[in-house]
């Protein structure tokens, strides 16, 4: 309702508002017009009177008759405006006069002046001589009241009534004429409200005429017909897409089900894998300790009844004996390493391998060894742990240089950007890079017992302790050549391990 | 003729010396209101005014129109005697006489177009046009309507206008 008050209003308001100006201009124009036409001919009119008077009075001024010359002037007292009047002889001398009712005194001019007049103020004063053939026998001098307000007033009383009747009239006939131009649009708003309040795209706006409103109109319903078609679509599309996604989302669901479940399936074959691996180690250190203890037993009590080569084969089952149960030590030490929680606290790997290094060296006082121990950056993890990291790896060194008569083994640190790397270098026997990756593996050996003993469990452990403190650990080195291990940890471990 | 008011303002108007002056104008004037039947004023022939019985007025008149003329037409002043042929005038005025002689001298112009102007009190009476009056020192002229007739000559209304008495009505 306020969009349909608005468009009216605003017809109407430019209509009269056209109105209004071009009656303004025109009645402006007329006004001028009018008041140069309205005083020309006043004028003229005046001059006529004066040649009127002149003419008739000038055998009155030949013969010398002033009450004739006098009675004619008296003839301009039906002209209202003409305040006085006078004849002057041809000598300058004047002759008659007249004086209108109701007038001032008027002073007449001393001597007549030449034909013309002249506007001063409301008032006009004109001559005009009277002539007769070559002669000229006088002048008439005429003054009268020059009433341009009056008739300004008038006039503008008469613009301002015409005005206002034909501003009525405009908006009369705007009011009826204005529905012919606003319908169509309405029309077209109705429908957009109607479009915009239902969101309905099927309504049509009727094309009610054949200009430009009409082409607007069609070109509304054109826009809405393709607003229906792309709404359409894109329904289309997007019911689609709910489709696919719902999809994508139950197959997710169903993935990450799996996932669970194949999760939980590995972690409680794990779990079985370790506990069945813990409970073996354990239940065989009784049986093998048994026979150990048993075979020494035999050795002691019947040493004497025993031959030289059923004590060599005795000593045989005793040592044999007891490298199982250091297997089977180290095969638990190694599962308990999977179920134990780690305890991080602040550790000062420098003073840690010195020391570790001393104790695993104290064997090996008779060999010349020489070791290098670099500045080593402190770390944060499981004490324990680290002790077992580096009685493996020093242990390993000085087994593995135990044929050198020069044995060298250095330890030291590179800090890169994200990790802390520590590394053990000998110059033992080293390895064959092929089977590096067989390094770390649990019960895989390089070498021959006979050379080197060995369970083959401890770079497993290594293995595992750094996996478990989100490190890595590899190895370089070449037969003969010695060899380096290295492990890393990361450098932020959140409370400040560095 | 028009300088002669100016020379002789109406309102000095000395009655014994100007008199005949004025009177000399107005018999100047007086063509122009008058029209005269065709042939009796050819228009290339001067203006002809003849003076009967008063030398003065025929010395004044010729003293009036010698450097002037009547419209567009120089005068010319003819004196005439009694028994003298009026034909070829247009004016005659007639200067002496009483208002019982006048009959007699005015009876050849009777039948002729001349505009007959007399200078006596009552000299309409004996057929005159136009007689000159004075009234309070000023003068003045009077007018007979049935003699302009019969001399078949036509007076302006603007010089009735102007005119102290018109006498109108069928004449002696």
């Amino acid at each position: 309702m306020e969009l349909r008050t608005s468009i009216h209003r605003k017809f109407a308001l430019v209509t009269l508002l056209t109105a209004a100006i071009a009656l303004a201009i025109t009645g402006t124009a007329m006004l001028f017009y009018d008041l140069r036409s309205f005083r020309s001919a006043w004028i003229t009119d005046l001059d006529a009177q004066a040649g009127i008077v002149g003419f008739a009075a000038a055998p009155a001024i030949e013969f010398q008759d002033p009450q004739t010359a006098a009675a004619y002037l008296a003839s301009l007292r039906g002209k209202p405006t003409i305040m006085a009047a006078a004849i002057y002889s041809a000598s300058g001398s004047r002759f008659a006069s007249y004086v209108a009712e109701g007038a001032p005194a008027v002073e007449f001019p001393a001597l007549p002046g030449t034909d013309g007049h002249r506007l001063g103020g409301s008032e006009v004063e004109l001559f005009r001589r009277i002539v007769s053939g070559p002669e000229i026998l006088g002048t008439v001098y005429i003054r009268a009241r020059y009433d341009v307000a009056a008739r300004l007033w008038r006039y503008v009383g008469i613009c301002g009534a015409a005005m206002a009747f034909s501003l009525l009239a405009a908006f009369l006939v705007s009011q009826r004429v204005q529905r012919i131009v606003t319908a169509p649009i309405l029309e077209i708003a109705r429908v957009a409200r109607d479009v915009m309040d239902r969101r309905d795209f099927s309504a049509r706006a009727k094309q009610a005429s054949d200009d430009e409103i009409g082409v607007l109109a069609q070109a509304f319903n054109g826009m809405l017909t393709e607003i229906e078609r792309v709404m359409g679509e894109r329904e289309r599309a997007e019911a689609a897409l709910v489709d696919s996604e719902e999809r994508l989302l139950a197959l997710n669901a169903e993935l990450e089900q799996r996932v669970a479940l194949r999760t939980a399936e590995l972690e409680a074959a794990n779990k079985d894998l370790e506990g069945f691996s813990y409970s073996v180690s354990h239940d065989l250190r009784a049986p093998i300790r048994a026979v150990g203890g048993f075979a020494a037993l035999l050795g002691e009590d019947h040493g004497a009844e025993l031959g030289e080569e059923a004590k060599r084969k005795l000593g045989i089952i005793r040592s044999e004996a007891a490298r199982m149960g250091h297997l089977i030590d180290d095969l638990l030490a190694f599962s308990r390493l999977g179920r134990r929680a780690i305890e991080p606290v602040d550790i000062d790997m420098e003073a840690m391998a010195r020391m570790v290094y001393e104790r695993v060296g104290g064997e090996n006082r008779a060999r010349t060894v020489e070791f290098r121990l670099g500045s080593l950056p402190t770390v944060r993890g499981d004490r324990a742990l680290f002790e077992q990291v580096w009685v493996n790896l020093l242990s390993n060194a000085l087994k593995f240089s135990a044929k050198r008569e020069k044995a060298l083994i250095e330890v030291d640190s590179i800090t890169t950007g994200n990790e802390l790397v520590y590394f053990v270098r000998d110059n033992g026997a080293g390895f064959d890079p092929r089977y590096q990756s067989k390094l770390f593996g649990v019960f895989q050996r390089l070498h021959r017992d006979e050379e080197f003993t060995g369970t083959g469990v401890g770079l497993a452990l290594v293995h595992r302790i750094v996996t478990r403190h989100g490190g890595r650990v590899w190895a370089e080195g070449k037969p003969d050549h010695g060899a380096t291990f290295y492990f890393s940890l990361p450098r932020e471990t959140g409370d400040g391990g560095v | 003729m028009a300088l002669a008011p100016a020379a002789t303002p109406v309102r000095a108007q000395s009655p014994a010396v100007s008199a005949q002056t004025v009177k000399a104008a107005f018999l100047c004037k007086f063509p122009g209101y008058v029209d005269w039947p065709a042939g009796a004023d050819p228009a290339d022939r001067p203006l002809t005014i003849g003076v009967l019985g008063s030398p003065a007025m025929a010395d004044e008149l010729v003293r009036l129109t010698s450097d002037r003329k009547v419209g567009e037409r120089p005068v010319e002043v003819r004196a005439v005697k009694g028994g003298d042929s009026l034909a070829g005038l247009q004016v005659l005025y007639v200067g002496n006489g009483t208002a019982e002689e006048l009959p007699q001298s005015l009876a050849p112009a009777r039948s002729l177009p001349i505009l007959v102007v007399t200078d006596a009190p009552g000299a309409l009476a004996s057929g005159s046009v136009i007689n000159f009056t004075v009234e309070r020192d000023r003068v003045r002229f009077e007018v007979s309507l049935p003699a302009a007739e019969r001399s078949g000559l036509k007076l302006s209304s603007r010089l009735l206008a102007v005119a102290q008495r018109v006498e109108r009505g069928p004449g002696p």
